[in-house]
């Protein structure tokens, strides 16, 4: 078995008297993909904002090789550099170029100097297939690429994990797959993903591990096959079912 | 109707006499504006920074407590310097500060007054477009720098400034030109500004109207060339509209491999090549191939 790289323990986020998530365990080995599909508001998202400790969880702990995230005295930005984020709505800084985009990280979080920096990032744009839109900025690009540069961004920054929000939601249908083929190459490579996604023919070919959140519990957890071939709860089966009438 | 030819006599009359006094009236209004515009950026700057630095309740509470004095003292800064009119600032900081202390503190150059004055008078206002500047960056620029590991620090000077900057442009130029018209009140403390050489004229020749014709050309063509430079800057930091696409590979091109510039390129070529074929084509219709 791989390491384990992240490791969640009874895990609960409220806001206010809504109970969002609750006592969610969970655990991420190296080279892992994992899709976590579910309907909206069954608490995908805020999993994964509480693995990014964008969200503060209200209970429970997040073990990040072994050692507590939450615990006082943890440095989140130096945490959250080795956890990228892709986020639905891109989120790329308006005020630079696609490049700068992909440098900025490097060179102030990760003090990279200027030239090593821009190797990087050009290595990783290339792979995104966006290397001649260096010098756009972010106005100028279609939502795919964007979603590309965004991966790129999170890439740069030599990430453990990466955790993907739902990256296929915001984009017009023929963008999804050029952005869907980026993150197959990523796990083809060996990347360790945690993809929140809708795109179950993505979830059911190229993830290692399937969870199946319903109203703020892991509901059902598997492989692609046995999750998707063979679900055991009645929730999975319904939810499931709508998509293959759909 | 020759009260035209009257008023551009008076007019030339003034500005003969007192075109000096007009003058140095321009200069130390633009110097004063400016200064204290830039000046008063900064001050606001440093309040709408420290207004939105973000507090949990799960931080500690001294530094909550200080948060919320912080809050409180810059509150009451820009309800004080916005809700007083500039005019009595001048008078209460001008005179107030000697009267209060005895006689230990004061001014002894006017221009220390004025420039305190208008400085503070400013940054109250920026204060507040600092801040709306800063709360209206779409928080997703913030999450999307977070999530890359920077600080708080390293997010504000990066994204959120530059942005906020840009969008409160207008705000800045607003005040600049506020300032320009309303250093006029300086004469309370006896600086000579624009309108204080307008005074001065008018005290001696009692030509109040042609005085206030020059005066009126005077801040128009001021407050007119600051608007046409701020909307160039702000076009400027727009940036170009549209963006070159780099050549998937720099290499060749950069290094110089292909060809020596008296050689020509093979495009070249070609491009003769197809030039010619054109060309005997136009002549003689085409030679293969069809029909």
């Amino acid at each position: 078995m791989e390491e384990v790289i992240l490791q969640v323990n009874h895990l609960s986020k409220s806001f206010g008297s809504n109970e969002v998530l609750k006592d969610i365990d969970f655990s991420v080995r190296k080279g892992d993909v994992i899709s976590i599909i579910g309907a909206s508001g069954s608490g995908k998202s805020t999993l994964l904002r509480c693995i990014n400790l964008l969200e503060t969880p209200s209970s429970g702990e997040i073990l990040y090789h072994g050692k507590n995230v939450l615990a006082p005295g943890v440095k989140a930005p130096e945490y959250r550099g080795h956890v990228g984020m892709v986020f639905q709505s891109f989120n790329l800084f308006n005020n630079m170029t696609v490049l700068d985009n992909c440098m900025v990280g490097q060179i102030k979080v990760l003090k990279r100097n200027k030239e090593s920096a821009r190797a990087h990032a050009m290595e990783y744009l290339e792979k995104v297939g966006m290397a001649p839109y260096i010098k756009a900025k972010p106005r100028q690009i279609s939502g795919g690429q964007k979603q590309r540069v965004a991966i790129a961004r999170a890439m740069a920054m030599d990430p453990e994990v990466l955790l993907f929000d739902e990256p296929t939601s915001a984009l017009d249908p023929e963008m999804v797959g050029e952005v869907l083929n980026v993150m197959q190459a990523l796990a083809d490579e060996g990347m360790t993903m945690l993809v929140v996604t809708h795109e179950m023919a993505f979830a059911r070919d190229v993830s290692s591990q399937v969870v199946y959140m319903n109203q703020g519990v892991i509901c059902e957890q598997g492989s692609p096959e046995e999750l998707f071939g063979n679900p055991q709860r009645q929730e999975t089966r319904d939810f499931l079912s709508r998509f293959r009438k759909g | 109707m020759n009260e035209v030819p009257e008023l551009y006599s008076d007019i030339l009359y003034l500005l003969d006499r007192y075109g000096g006094a007009y003058l140095s009236g321009v200069r130390n209004t633009l110097v004063l504006a400016l200064t204290a515009t830039f000046i008063g950026c900064l001050i606001g700057f440093l309040c709408g920074v420290l207004q939105t630095i973000p507090c949990a309740k799960t931080d500690n509470p001294v530094k909550r407590f200080f948060l919320a004095l912080l809050r409180v003292v810059i509150r009451a800064y820009v309800e004080i310097f916005r809700g007083t009119p500039m005019v009595l600032q001048a008078v209460f900081i001008y005179y107030g500060l000697p009267y209060i202390t005895g006689g230990q503190v004061k001014f002894s150059n006017v221009w220390v007054a004025a420039l305190l004055v208008v400085s503070i008078n400013t940054g109250a206002y920026m204060a507040e477009s600092v801040r709306g500047g800063i709360i209206s960056i779409d928080p997703g620029q913030t999450e999307g720098a977070k999530a890359i590991g920077m600080t708080h620090v390293q997010t504000m000077t990066n994204v959120i400034l530059p942005q906020a900057f840009r969008n409160i442009i207008p705000q800045i130029g607003n005040n600049f030109i506020i300032n320009i018209k309303d250093t006029s009140v300086m004469f309370i403390i006896s600086f000579t500004e624009f309108f204080a050489a307008h005074r001065a004229a008018v005290g001696a020749t009692y030509k109040y109207f042609p005085s206030a014709v020059i005066e009126m050309v005077g801040y128009l063509c001021m407050t007119l060339i600051a608007s046409f430079l701020l909307r160039w800057l702000e076009r400027r930091m727009d940036g170009a509209d549209s963006y070159e696409l780099v050549a998937d590979d720099q290499l060749v091109m950069a290094a110089g491999t292909y060809n020596h510039p008296d050689k020509g390129t093979p495009f070249d070529e070609r491009s003769k090549e197809y030039r010619e074929q054109a060309r005997q084509e136009l002549k003689y219709g085409r030679t293969r191939g069809d029909r």
